[in-house]
């Protein structure tokens, strides 16, 4: 999977009441297939992960938010709508009547750490990780004639899997207490 | 009490198998171990839940969708509307499931479940769904977005069954398609549907609609290697019942749907036996043979009923030069209703055989789907000439799937014998096409449970 490019902008990091969260000012995650897709009337998936680290190219984080979201384009508003999935139906976060850019923020804002998790007395590195997931993937495989093994070779065999979008930015190094504070947003991560 | 379910995979080393076991412990002190498994169906297991879970999180994704406020004004397969598709080119009950979403709101998880069947059914390389406005707000048209591939290519697994007494019983199939006609070779081994245990290579071809587009015509092999059960085998002697070592089929078929709900297919089915008996040899039964299907769905805002109807007939006769000559007559009656998390089904089968017919026509139950918790060599190691059976299921949807209880009654006897009738129950979970269920024979003496996992069962 061939992550995109997201330029020299910073990931802004910041505390918003409890939790640590982000920003991009032009994170532009919504391109592409996945937006011709959103505007066929599809839905279309997002992964977002944040990941607090030690170093910056560590594989083991320490704190770790994953956030995963379903978007769809109003064909009629011309609007996005977008979806945070829970465990359960009553821990979903919806917003809709979004532009593309307030969607991509929402999904960011969605996405906090718990302050405490993170370490007070350590420098820390913050790990944005946002990809598609294609929903055609797995609808494809289970359906009434069984399992599709076509399919399923073809997706885990598919070395074009790096078409599927992905976008990743690191920022740091960061200390809790020089960490600029904004007004609360919300009480949940 | 608190009870825990465990699955325990474990190096037996007696065997030096994997196995996995289902552990119910009760305190932390005392278990009972319900059964054991190999490490194949731990795997089959894991995938099914895996997938059924990314199944899950997708047909959620399909469910946010803003778009499903909107009504369909429209369906349209590559930019033609369906009143001016020719008949011939869709087939009559995808065409009838593509009108009914006329109407209806924009369910995205169904249309994209209908890509998927538009695709396979037609032989399409891909077939995407697009929204478009309608022609007034609050509605929108449907366009399927079609990429023709002259002929396409599966591989699937249709069924999968474990049973904790029956071990497994899989299919694997390689699907070719060109111009809606169907060319399906598989491999079988299938310890469930009768008194043997099958094993073997079956093909099938399915044709395009012939002529106006209400006829298909089709027509399977099967070559299988038989396996008896040692009950079976104490029995048969002195029964007159062969326990052949192989039997092959050829069976063409025309199907006709005649009105609506209705499908009559009439055919032959040319079936041969190889005896294990030298002195025995060759044996065949050459049937004509008659099916009668009925199925309806009435919906209304509350209420989701589906009926299914069959009735089905071989003649097996010397007139078509077969050893054996009997008439089996099989019908199939079910209804189900849906309200809100509720399901209710009742299925009854009941079936009569006038003659001697071969082990493989003869009736069985204790299956996978009938009288669940029975051994079937218990109730009658041979089969039986008459049966009746009656399912009756309760489920209520939790989450993704639906947790059931079913309660099985049924008798299977020999002509001028005497029907006992029988009883079990059980408890389940349905996922998609994935089950898992334990059912209990009700019985005098100790209650052995039989745990069945399986997909499309």
């Amino acid at each position: 999977m061939l992550p995109m490019n997201l330029g020299a902008q910073d990931l802004a990091v910041h505390l918003d009441g409890d939790y640590l969260r982000v920003s991009l000012p032009h994170i532009d995650f919504l391109q592409g297939k996945p937006l011709d897709r959103l505007k066929d009337g599809a839905s279309v998936a997002f992964l977002g992960q944040l990941t607090i680290t030690l170093t910056p190219t560590s594989l083991n984080p320490i704190a770790r938010s994953v956030g995963r979201f379903a978007l769809s384009y109003d064909i009629w508003e011309e609007r996005f709508s977008v979806t945070k999935i829970g465990q359960t139906p009553d821990s979903r976060r919806s917003a809709s009547h979004l532009s593309a850019q307030a969607t991509e923020n929402w999904c960011l804002d969605n996405l906090g750490i718990d302050r405490s998790q993170l370490p007070a007395d350590k420098q820390f590195y913050v790990n944005l990780d946002l990809r598609v997931e294609d929903a055609r993937d797995q609808l494809g495989i289970i359906g009434d004639p069984g399992i599709n093994l076509t399919r399923l070779i073809e997706i885990f065999g598919r070395p074009s899997r790096g078409a599927q979008p992905r976008w990743l930015k690191s920022s740091g190094p960061f200390r809790l207490d020089d960490l600029r504070k904004t007004e609360i947003k919300g009480t949940r991560g | 009490m608190p009870v825990f379910l465990l699955w325990v995979l474990r190096n037996t080393r007696k065997t030096g198998r994997v196995a996995v076991q289902c552990e119910a412990t009760f305190a932390e002190s005392s278990s009972i171990r319900w059964w054991r498994g190999t490490a194949p169906f731990a795997l089959l297991l894991s995938t099914a839940v895996s997938l059924a879970a990314g199944q899950g999180f997708m047909r959620q994704v399909a469910e946010t969708n803003i778009n499903q406020r909107y009504m369909i004004e429209s369906v349209s397969l590559g930019g033609i509307e369906l009143d001016r598709m020719e008949t011939s080119k869709l087939p009559i009950t995808l065409r009838d499931r593509l009108k009914a979403l006329i109407g209806q709101k924009c369910d995205m998880a169904a249309l994209e479940n209908l890509s998927s069947e538009i695709r396979r059914e037609l032989h399409f390389r891909t077939v995407t769904e697009h929204l478009l406005k309608g022609s007034t707000p609050e509605q929108v048209k449907v366009d399927f977005d079609l990429v023709r591939g002259d002929t396409s290519f599966d591989v699937s697994v249709p069924r999968v069954l474990y049973t904790s007494q029956e071990k497994v019983t899989g299919e694997l199939d390689a699907n070719v398609g060109f111009h809606q006609n169907n060319l399906t070779f598989g491999v079988v081994s299938n310890g469930d549907d009768l008194i043997e245990r099958f094993t073997g290579v079956a093909a099938r071809f399915d044709s395009a609609p012939l002529g106006p587009g209400k006829v298909h015509a089709g027509l399977k092999f099967e070559d299988y290697h038989e396996q008896w059960n040692a009950a079976t085998v104490a029995v048969a002697d002195g029964t007159g019942l062969d326990l052949y070592r192989s039997r092959w089929s050829v069976a063409p078929q025309l199907t006709f749907a005649v009105a609506g709900p209705v499908t009559i297919s009439v055919g032959a089915s040319f079936e041969q036996m190889e005896s294990q008996s030298s002195t025995i040899g060759s044996q065949s039964a050459n049937a004509a043979t008659l099916d009668v299907d009925y199925g309806r769905k009435i919906e209304s805002a509350t209420v989701q009923q589906r009926i299914e109807g069959k009735y089905s007939l071989r003649v097996a006769t010397r007139a078509l030069g077969s050893t054996y000559a009997y008439a089996r007559h099989m019908i199939l009656f079910k209804y189900e209703a849906r309200s809100g998390r509720n399901v209710a089904s009742d299925e009854f089968i009941g079936g009569a055989i006038a003659g001697q017919a071969p082990l493989f026509d003869r009736f069985v139950l204790g299956s996978s789907s009938t009288l669940r918790g029975w051994d079937r060599f218990e109730i009658a190691p041979l089969g039986g000439s008459r049966v009746v059976h009656n399912e009756l299921t309760y489920g209520y949807r939790v989450g993704e799937g639906t947790v059931e209880a079913f309660y099985d009654a049924g008798a299977l006897w020999q002509s001028g014998g005497e029907a006992l009738l029988r009883h079990s129950f059980g408890f389940g979970y349905k996922q998609g096409i994935f089950v898992l269920a334990t059912g209990f024979p009700i019985r005098e003496g100790r209650m052995e449970p039989v745990f069945m996992a399986g997909m499309n069962y």
